[in-house]
C-alpha cells in the first residue's frame, strides 16, 4: 500500500497543510507570504501527481509568482511592520475548534465515498493540448467571458488607483 | 501504465532540484548565523548615512502606483497563460481559435489603451 505516490501525496499535504497554519500563527505579514507559497508549490505537486502537469506550471505561474507578488505590494502599502495581536478569549476557542471539527466531518463525509463514474482517459498524454482542444471547442463561452472579467478588473483596478491620485499633490513620495 | 510510472519517476530529479533549492539558502543562512561574530553595539544598528544623523524610519509606504503594475502584470500574465493550450492545441482548431483568440486579445487591449489614455503607464 505503501507507494510512492502515496508518500508523495502525504508529504505534499503535510507541506501544504503546514504552510496554511504557519500563515495563520505566524506573526509577521512577509513571513506568512512566505508560508503561503510553500502551500501553493505544495498544490502544485499535488497537480502533479494527478497528472495536471499544465495546471501545475500555472500555478507556479500565477499563484506563487503573480499572486504572491500583488499580496506583497498590498502589504508594502500598508503598515508591513506590524505584528498581529494577541488571540482572543477562551470560549471562542472552543466554538472555532468544533466549527473546524463539524467542517472535517462533512468534508470526511462528503468526501470518502465519492464517486464521479467518470471514464478513463489518458489524461497525462499531451496535458496542455488536451486543455487546449477542450477550452477552445466546449468551453468557448466561459473563455470569452474570462476576458471580460479580466478586462473588468484591470478598470476597476485603474479606476480604484486614479481616484487615489487625487490627492498626489500633498503627499508625493 | 508502465511509461507513465517511468515518466512520473522522472519528478525524483525535480524534487532533488526542489530540496536543494529550499536548503541552500536555509543551509546558508544558519552556518552564517553559527559562524559570525556577534558582538552588538547601539551604533552598529543605526542605517548608514554619510555625515547626516539618520532619522525616521528607512522603510516608507510604496507609492499605491506600484500596486496597479502589479496588478496588470497578473491579469497578463493569467492572458498568457491562456495563450499556451492555445498555441498547443491550434493546430486541431483552425481558423475558429485564431478569431477566439483575437476577440480575448482585443478585450484585453481596449483594456491596456485605457490604462494608457488614463496615463497609468506614465510614470508621475
Amino acid at each position: 500500500m505503501l507507494s510512492g505516490e502515496f508518500i508523495a501525496f502525504i508529504a505534499l499535504a503535510l507541506a501544504a497543510i503546514m504552510g496554511g497554519v504557519l500563515l495563520l500563527n505566524l506573526t509577521k505579514v512577509v513571513h506568512m507570504v512566505v508560508a503561503i507559497v510553500f502551500t501553493f508549490v505544495s498544490i502544485a505537486g499535488i497537480y502533479v501527481l494527478l497528472s495536471a502537469e499544465f495546471l501545475a506550471a500555472v500555478q507556479i505561474l500565477i499563484y506563487s509568482g503573480a499572486i504572491t507578488i500583488i499580496m506583497l505590494f498590498g502589504i508594502m502599502l500598508t503598515k508591513h511592520n506590524d505584528e498581529s495581536e494577541a488571540k482572543g478569549i477562551g470560549w471562542r476557542k472552543v466554538f472555532m475548534f468544533l466549527g473546524v471539527l463539524a467542517f472535517g466531518a462533512a468534508v470526511y463525509i462528503g468526501i470518502y465515498d465519492l464517486d464521479f463514474a467518470s471514464e478513463p482517459s489518458e489524461l497525462h498524454v499531451k496535458n496542455t493540448e488536451q486543455i487546449g482542444l477542450a477550452l477552445y471547442s466546449d468551453y468557448i463561452i466561459p473563455f470569452e467571458l474570462t476576458s471580460v472579467v479580466l478586462l473588468v478588473a484591470l478598470v476597476g483596478a485603474i479606476i480604484l488607483a486614479r481616484k487615489d491620485d487625487g490627492g498626489k499633490g500633498e503627499d508625493k513620495k | 501504465m508502465e511509461l507513465l510510472n517511468l515518466y512520473q519517476n522522472n519528478y525524483l530529479i525535480v524534487f532533488v532540484f526542489l530540496c536543494l533549492g529550499v536548503l541552500l539558502p536555509v543551509v546558508a543562512l544558519f552556518f552564517g548565523k553559527l559562524l559570525r561574530p556577534y558582538k552588538p553595539l547601539e551604533s552598529k544598528y543605526t542605517t548608514y548615512e554619510s555625515g547626516i544623523e539618520p532619522f525616521h524610519d528607512s522603510r516608507v509606504q510604496f507609492n499605491v502606483r506600484y500596486y496597479i503594475f502589479a496588478l496588470m502584470f497578473v491579469i497578463f500574465d493569467v492572458e498568457t497563460v491562456f495563450l499556451y493550450p492555445w498555441a498547443v492545441a491550434y493546430e486541431k482548431l483552425g481558423i475558429f481559435a485564431l478569431v477566439e483568440m483575437l476577440i480575448f486579445v482585443v478585450m484585453l487591449l481596449i483594456g491596456l489603451i485605457y490604462a494608457w489614455k488614463k496615463k497609468v503607464l506614465k510614470w508621475i
